[in-house]
């Protein structure tokens, strides 16, 4: 055995020993992403969390389809919190010709969905659809003409193989259902991949995979609260639902990294390596983590061997919305690559380190 | 394009009766397995050995050369040659950088000026000697992207800043996966079915009017067919010779050259649903001459397709680079294309009932007495 290969080898038995069981949340993750929330329609991903909670766990869940759970007394209060919503659309209308058009927004380029399929996730179950591409794609412009009108989801429309409005109700198909693009998963090797919503369905798998390797005995005197909150995406609302009852000394939000490890990014910040491990994000466009809570953390994780980096970078998280109540935010991440789109990457050693970060901080957080 | 629709028989009720003749779900299978086959210009062995495994025991496969495939039907003196493609467009791998991503160059002129922009922030294929290998094109991050940003990298997104991320860091590690100069780069063969029978997918086009052959030679093979007939699946079918005027594609120009055929089927796709003047998705094939009137082609074309029941649609458009080569009289040709929505995206979309009656129609050309 090499030096290297040894110090892994107790790095692993150190992390096991504090976290319990093997770490799932890569599986979980895999399944996770496919289960579609748009924001504001998070139903189908709260029951699946729901479903994936310990036995006997009281959970408990709002009006909104923020789902909690909480365990132990006493202080501090701890919360770890991740966003269960995912981008998307919704259908605004269907055209006499039986296109489907969706309201603006999405928080995804759209010309990455240009001729590209998605899936309309009507009442009586999903819809496959395609996005058609601008008119004239494939014809020449002339120098003198007005300049393309931008490919916006205001503008695009979604192909469904039906030919009148009666046809796509037909399919079951009505205002208000969710769009989301259709979710394929690329596997540069194993433990390393990239699909839609990861954002933020690895923060909900780490939570779980945490909540299922929880030890009762690790929460000594503390009160833990883990929390799948809604609608980060568009405004951080499920997240300000829950600090109406929630009052935590300290709130960890469990969210994306935007990383600038991508050939296109500037590496002048937020350049956190896919791969080196978890991610303390010390100052992103809504927190500013103080820095003694940045040491206490990496001395945490220096003592049970988890890789971790600490960086900034922009975005907001939900933790934020606790700052005024008191809490102090300290949002954890994985380095993640494309932030916001269809190639969402991420690698399972960066998912399980955070894991494993997340079950220590419960342990050794004073 | 002055495309110009002249006439549509169409025979809607005849159509349950050709989904049963043409084997509709054989045609459906093989589609199936052709189109998860990556097949660019200059990498058609793939898709060519996938045809070879398809057709019926017994059939001999001419090997045509660049990597074209041909099987000979017997039957009166003739040559009568169909001609289909076997090659779509796509991308390849240019080089590999110090970091180990991908990049990209195509191996022949895009279809149009979009084509390119279509692989933002898309998983794409590299399929290589040692199989597939998997990646994805990179797109900036929506919360770092300013203005300036997406000006250059989203909305003027091009070939010169598009890298393929392969999961690797250093140029060693792609190679150890396998990648070389110059692996076609394509998307993967996801397939979406849409409502109405149509089948929506990269590339499926060209594969589904490939399938249409197979299904031809299945039925026909061992039979006598009208004329001796050749039915090629032609490689290099998007590269165009070189000289001045109108190009003729390679793989249509050494086919002539190499059957030197009285009567060319030039059997493509084309596209569709775009409105007035152009073919109608779910219309069936499109019969597209260079010159409008009666020829003895179409005249048997008309005829098979009301025989069999089956819609024909039909357009006079200008030569492509496809059937350019055929047309030295007194050899005659026509395209029969299959319409195509949304034609060289990452989702062409095929009306099934328009492939069946295809394959229908060019069956009942093929037959004894078909072609009259």
């Amino acid at each position: 055995m090499t030096k290297r290969t040894g110090i892994g080898v107790l790095a692993l038995l150190v992390s096991v020993s504090a976290a319990g069981a093997q770490s799932k949340a890569w599986d979980i993750l895999r399944e996770i992403v496919l289960v579609p929330g748009v924001s504001g329609h998070e139903g189908p991903v709260s029951y699946f969390i729901q479903g994936r909670l310990p036995a006997g766990l009281k959970a408990e869940h709002d009006g909104m389809n923020n789902v909690w759970f909480t365990v132990g007394a006493g202080h501090p209060h701890i919360l770890f919190v991740a966003h269960s919503d995912e981008l998307g659309w919704v259908v605004d209308k269907i055209t006499p010709e039986g296109r489907v058009r969706v309201k603006p927004g999405g928080g995804i380029l759209p010309q990455t969905v240009e001729a590209r399929p998605v899936l309309i996730h009507a009442g009586r179950g999903d819809v496959p659809g395609i996005v058609s591409p601008r008119p004239g794609y494939d014809e020449r412009r002339s120098e003198d003409e007005a300049p393309e009108t931008p490919f916006t989801a205001e503008s695009f429309d979604i192909y469904l193989g039906v030919a009148t409005e009666a046809e796509a109700r037909a399919l079951g198909i009505a205002e208000g259902d969710t769009v989301t693009a259709k979710k394929t998963i690329t596997d540069f090797a194993p433990g390393l991949m990239a699909t839609r919503a990861v954002d933020d369905r690895a923060g909900c798998a780490a939570l779980l995979d945490a909540a299922l390797r929880l030890k009762p005995e690790t929460v000594k005197g503390r009160t833990i609260t883990f929390a799948w909150d809604v609608q980060e995406e568009t405004g951080l609302f499920g997240a300000a639902e829950l600090a109406k009852t929630l009052k935590p000394d300290y709130v960890f939000a469990i969210d994306t990294f935007v990383s600038t490890d991508s050939p296109l990014e500037s590496k002048r910040f937020g350049f956190l390596p896919v791969g080196k491990g978890a991610v303390v994000r010390a100052i992103d466009s809504s927190n500013i983590t103080p820095k003694p809570e940045i040491l206490k953390v990496l001395a945490i994780a220096k003592k049970r061997l988890i890789p971790v980096q600490v960086g900034n970078s922009r975005g907001g998280n939900d933790g934020s919305v606790f700052l005024v109540g008191g809490a102090i935010d300290i949002p954890l991440s994985w380095p993640g690559s494309y932030a916001h789109s269809l190639i969402e990457k991420i690698d399972r050693g960066d998912l399980e380190a955070l894991t494993n970060l997340i079950l220590a901080i419960i342990s050794d957080w004073k | 394009m002055a495309h110009r629709i002249i006439r549509t028989l169409g025979l809607a009720a005849g159509l349950a009766v050709i989904v049963a003749a043409a084997g509709g779900a054989d045609l459906k299978s093989v589609a199936k397995e052709l189109f998860a086959v990556p097949s660019t210009t200059g990498n058609e062995e793939m898709l060519a050995a996938k045809i070879r495994g398809l057709l019926p025991k017994g059939v001999a496969v001419e090997e045509a050369g660049l990597g074209t495939i041909a099987v000979k039907l017997g039957g009166a003196p003739g040559p009568t040659l169909i001609l289909a493609a076997l090659d779509g467009y796509g991308h390849m791998v240019s080089g590999i950088t110090p970091e180990g991503t991908l990049t990209l160059d195509r191996p022949v002129p895009p279809p149009h000026a979009r084509f390119d922009a279509f692989l933002l922030g898309q998983p794409v294929i590299i399929s290589t000697a040692k199989g597939p290998v998997q990646g994805v094109v990179s797109q900036p991050a929506m919360h770092l992207l300013t203005p300036e940003r997406r000006k250059t990298q989203v909305e003027g997104f091009s070939l010169d800043i598009a890298d393929v991320d392969i999961g690797a860091r250093s140029e060693k590690d792609a190679r150890a996966k396998g990648i070389e100069l110059l692996d076609p780069v394509t998307y993967p063969a996801v397939l979406t079915e849409l409502a109405g029978d149509q089948w929506a997918g990269p590339s499926l086009g060209v594969k589904a009017v490939a399938a249409c052959l197979v299904s031809a030679v299945e039925a026909l093979a061992g039979k006598t067919v009208g004329e001796e007939t050749v039915i090629a699946w032609s490689a290099q079918t998007k590269s165009a010779a070189r000289g001045r005027g109108v190009r003729p594609a390679i793989g249509s120009a050494r086919a002539r050259s190499r059957w030197q055929p009285k009567r060319a089927i030039v059997v493509d796709v084309i596209a569709a649903g775009k409105g007035d003047g152009f073919p109608f998705p779910g219309g069936g094939p499109v019969l597209v001459q260079f010159k409008s009137g009666p020829s003895d082609l179409r005249q048997a074309f008309e005829t098979a397709a009301a025989e069999s029941g089956a819609p024909l649609q039909f357009l006079t458009a200008p030569d492509t680079p496809l059937s350019l080569p055929f047309e030295v009289p007194p050899a005659e040709v026509v395209t029969l294309a299959l319409p195509v929505r949304f034609l060289n995206t990452p989702s062409e979309i095929v009306a099934l009932k328009d492939l069946q009656a295809l394959c229908e129609i060019l069956q009942h050309f093929l037959q004894p007495g078909g072609a009259k």
